[in-house]
């Protein structure tokens, strides 16, 4: 067994539900035993915009096994929006089959149920929707940019003088990035089994939010929170598209309380595209100064976007351009297009996945023009106060990220001029990024229940309504309790994503380690506080957890805690950073490439436990691949349909695409951020990534890659970048 | 929720097979504590620690406590499924998927649905010793073969080798593919001793029986199975160490102070 030393906090341990995970035992959502359960299929529209002008159910409803087709027609009447526009949170009412208007091609319009899977699916084939259309469908994002409006949530941006910025400048870039509609693709299929017992809802739900999911539930429903329980015990990864409540989940709550049996509703793969969210397109125009000695004068970032007509979301793409980079004359914008598709939402480090390929790309084509090394343009520009925010970071170690990686990557044998570092057919490239993300961390609770044994041994259980969706949340709050109170993790147990425990912020946004592992050591001090304070034993005094069991004579004690961040946090911009490192080889006569080898450096915080903070980091890497290889959702351009539809023509890395990874962890003590000194690491990983595997395409072939995803047709086709020589 | 009373009942009688002693055991959990921990628990995360355990004794000694049949059922078929090493009657719709009848009437939910498509690898399964989309395989074909899933490669308690590689090198995040990776690697160690051929094997005339794997035909040849945690290069590591015996080290490294010092002054 294990000592404290050996299991406690910074410890690479195995993941502790890991031995669940590899042999079929952990219960994903639809997995878990619900007597009487029926199937539902939800049914989507196949116009962009318009009306249902008739519904045909009755061949569907004709079927053997088929209980209720629901749609607008009957459907229970739920909460909807008050406004247009409003904007998409992660608790966001979720009103679904509510009228006849069809505002994308893919909204759910019915729902069938039935006694099985089968037959849900077959039945749900013969409901006949006749549909009219509206031809104002905005579905071409190119050809509707003069419908671009600016979002009214004052996310545009500036400082200094922007114009005054660039005649300072002796070079200037000017350069626009394409990056396209990506979807999320967790491998578990968003899932749910809901039931409803004595007026309460039951369900079963795929969600990295469980908290947020059962406020969405009881105001969609208008029912109170306390009559809705939701467990996502485990979360078969999530990566934005589970923070909120998607309308296959309130499908199903209501079909349960029309047929009065619990009902389990799996989205389909081609449902994955429509109904569970997706990272949208985005325009980003960059325009950079900088003087001859490397100094920037002026950064601006203007990015257009498009949103759903009946919902808002932005995604911050010129997060990173704000606070990266030394530069006085900055300006960040954003404009949106009302478009008919489905409301876009957060996708693994929504703006920085997407800005920093942007950024950074441009970032590299400056090094470029100045003739410059691009890792001594960037450190050139470092700085220690956050220009944004206006005050200083509470640690960052960006140089330290870039010359480390450098070291470790062999990048002195970087050739500045592309296109002169062959093998055979082989062109070969070295690429470099910057990358930050910011630390947040929110209020959680947390309850510990400490149990003497028989032994003489004390097991401790951690209850709290966070996820575990791949990320290790079992593992480091196990860690956690192990080291604060010094007992091995084998006596601890963790108990995650029922909304009956103590309230979380969930899973999101890189705040879940920090926020999860915070509570659990309050509840785990208070424990051993308030067991003291009882004996009037000193605080200071270094008792054993089960000799203070056994001096307030109990066998059992139950403590809760709350943490959240200090004063000193909101006076410091609290920011993880990292630098990516990328050797790619291309092919000179097809376009092919590979990416060989990467290099991962990153500064953030307190290390958990390596193992599993790797496991983020090589996570982000392959999703970062994914954007610049292959990930791209295309929109027919007639229909407003999406063609890609499912893994064969939406193509996510598979395991020959990547290459070997090395990651380096820098040892920061950050006791700003948090009291632990934990700022997550989920969405560190995929920042900045795309930047450099096309910065080290450029180095391989002199050809700026500028749209997502570089296939090797586009990398053929594009010409050489003005000012490079080619032998 | 009767089935997790009774389970919960079964628990506190310790009435538990050997398999499930042991895994409570490793969990550090004996005599009045493992009592105290089931009684504790919710049915919810009864159902995550503990319902795991029982699903197999359930699954082997009493047909009554799976999933009941559906009231209304369609073009019937009636079809002996043999899953690891236990043969199952069960009268089905002839359209149901191999991975559907795994997961829906014989309670093995090891085998994850990921697309339903044959396109990611979530629902693979041994059938016969090899690997196979158990999405892709109607049920009713798979009368008189043998199916093993991921829940079957632990045999008396004790993990497949595989099992144990994915859970050192940490060879998933999530753990939604991992079932169907895991199903992948064991088959594979089999075509890797066969001798069969990939679509990156070299020179077709030099295939030799127990071919020892490079990495890039391990990673060829895992590329069927999707993991969008993106924890390839663990999975890897995980094969190549069951498959050459040889430990795998970790890539990953603390920068020194040293190193640090040095990248402040440069």
């Amino acid at each position: 067994m294990n000592t404290v030393k050996e299991s406690g906090v910074g410890q690479a341990i195995d993941r502790v539900e890991g031995h669940l995970k590899v042999t079929g035992k952990a219960k994903y959502a639809s997995e878990f035993p619900v007597e009487n359960k029926v199937y539902a299929q939800g049914i989507n529209s196949t116009i962009a915009k318009g009306e249902i002008v008739s519904i045909d159910t009755s061949q569907a409803e004709k079927q053997d096994g088929v209980l209720k087709v629901i749609t607008y027609k009957n459907a229970e009447k739920l909460k909807t929006f008050d406004k247009e526009m409003t904007a998409i949170g992660t608790d966001s009412i979720a009103p679904v089959l509510q009228s006849n208007k069809v505002n994308y091609y893919g909204e759910y319009v019915g729902l069938v149920v039935a006694e099985t899977f089968e037959q849900a699916q077959y039945a749900a084939r013969l409901v006949k929707f006749e549909y009219k259309k509206d031809p104002s469908a905005v579905i071409k994002f190119e050809e509707s940019r003069s419908k671009a409006y600016t979002p009214n949530n004052g996310s545009n941006y500036s400082r200094g003088d922007m114009q005054k910025g660039l005649s300072e400048a002796d070079m200037v870039v000017e350069q626009t990035y394409n990056t396209p509609i990506e979807h999320h693709h967790p491998m578990e299929l968003h899932a749910i089994i809901a039931s409803w017992e004595n007026g309460k809802v039951m369900a079963y739900a795929s969600q990295q939010m469980v908290d947020d999911a059962t406020i969405a539930i009881s105001s969609t429903f208008q029912i109170p929170k306390k009559d809705v329980r939701v467990v996502s015990a485990f979360v078969g990864g999530g990566f934005g598209s589970k923070l909120n409540l998607e309308r296959h989940a309130i499908m199903a709550v209501m079909a349960a309380k029309i047929v009065g049996r619990p009902v389990q509703v799996t989205v389909t793969r081609t449902q994955m595209f429509t109904n569970t969210g997706m990272r949208q397109q985005n325009e980003q125009k960059m325009r950079i100064g900088a003087k001859n000695d490397g100094t920037l004068t002026a950064l601006s970032h203007e990015t257009l976007s498009h949103t759903s007509t009946n919902m808002e979301y932005q995604e911050p793409c010129g997060m990173v351009s704000k606070m990266l980079y030394n530069v006085p004359n900055n300006e960040v914008t954003y404009k949106l297009i009302p478009m008919n598709i489905q409301t876009p939402f957060a996708m693994r480090a929504p703006g920085e996945a997407t800005g920093s390929f942007a950024l950074e790309s441009a970032m590299d084509e400056m090094a470029w023009k100045l003739k410059m090394d691009p890792i001594d343009f960037r450190i050139k520009n470092d700085t220690q106060t956050d220009l944004h925010e206006n005050r200083p970071f509470s640690s960052r170690l960006l140089v330290e990220c870039l010359r480390i990686g450098a070291d470790k990557f062999g990048w002195k044998d970087r050739k500045m001029e592309p296109g002169t570092n062959r093998k055979g057919n082989w062109l070969i490239g070295y690429g470099v990024s910057a990358a930050s993300r910011n630390s947040p961390y929110q209020k959680t609770y947390s309850k510990v229940i400490l149990d003497l044994e028989d032994d003489g041994k004390v097991h401790a259980t951690i209850q709290m309504d966070g996820t575990d969706i791949g990320t290790g949340s079992y593992t480091i709050i196990a860690q956690t309790a192990s080291e604060y109170l010094n007992i091995p993790v084998e006596q601890v147990s963790v108990e995650l994503g029922d909304s009956n425990f103590p309230v979380t912020p969930g899973s999101g946004g890189s705040w879940g380690a920090a926020s999860y592992c915070n509570g659990a050591r309050a509840a785990c001090e208070n424990a051993v506080k308030g067991l003291k304070d009882n004996r009037n034993i000193p605080q200071d005094e270094d008792v054993a957890l089960a000799e203070l069991l056994k001096r307030n004579q109990i066998k059992t004690f139950e403590a809760e805690g709350m943490a959240e961040p200090s004063k000193e946090f909101e006076e410091y911009s609290v920011f993880s950073f990292g630098a990516n490192f990328c050797e790619v080889w291309v092919d000179k006569d097809t376009g092919m490439y590979r990416i060989k080898r990467m290099v991962n450096v990153g500064s953030a915080g307190k290390i958990l436990n390596p193992k599993t903070a790797y496991g983020q980091i090589i996570g982000g890497l392959t999703m970062g691949a994914g954007m610049v290889i292959a990930e791209k959702t295309q929109v027919e351009p007639n229909f407003g349909n999406f063609i890609t539809r499912s893994f064969a023509d939406y193509h996510v890395p598979v395991n020959l695409d990547m290459a070997n990874i090395d990651v380096v962890f820098l040892p920061e003590e950050d006791k700003i951020a948090n009291k632990m000194g934990i700022k997550g690491i989920g969405e560190l990983g995929i920042t900045s990534v795309a930047a450099s595997i096309a910065n080290a395409i450029f180095n391989a072939t002199g050809k700026r890659m500028r749209d997502l995803p570089i296939t090797p047709e586009k990398l053929i086709e594009a010409e050489v970048e003005e000012g490079v020589s080619l032998s | 929720m009767k089935d997790i009373d009774k389970w919960k009942k079964n628990a506190d009688l310790e009435n538990l097979s050997d398999d499930e002693k042991m895994i409570l055991d490793e969990m550090g959990l004996s005599g009045s504590s493992r009592r105290k921990f089931l009684k504790q628990v919710s049915a919810a995360s009864l159902s995550i620690w503990a319902s795991s355990y029982f699903t197999s004794e359930l699954f082997a000694s009493n047909m009554k406590d799976l999933p009941d049949n559906p009231q209304v059922l369609l073009n019937e078929v009636k079809v002996n499924l043999r899953v690891n090493e236990m043969v199952k009657p069960l009268t089905l719709d002839s359209r149901m998927s191999l991975l559907d009848a795994l997961r829906e009437r014989l309670a093995l939910t090891g085998t994850k649905k990921g697309c339903d498509h044959g396109q990611c690898g979530a629902c693979t399964v041994i059938i016969d010793g090899k690997r196979n989309l158990s999405c892709l395989t109607l049920a009713a074909t798979c009368e008189g073969k043998e199916i093993t899933t991921v829940e079957g490669l632990v045999k008396h308690g004790e993990m497949h080798p595989m099992q144990k590689a994915f859970l050192k090198h940490d060879g998933f995040q999530c753990g939604y593919c991992t079932p169907g990776q895991i199903c992948s690697s064991v088959a594979l160690l089999e075509e890797a001793k066969n001798g069969e051929a990939s679509y990156v094997t070299e020179d077709l005339k030099k295939i030799e029986e127990n071919l020892n794997l490079s990495e890039e035909e391990i990673r060829e040849r895992m590329s069927g199975n999707i993991c969008r945690c993106g924890a390839y290069n663990n999975i890897v590591q995980a094969f190549k160490e069951v498959h050459s015996g040889d430990d795998e080290m970790p890539t990953w490294e603390f920068a020194t102070q040293e190193q640090m010092e040095k990248a402040k002054k440069a």
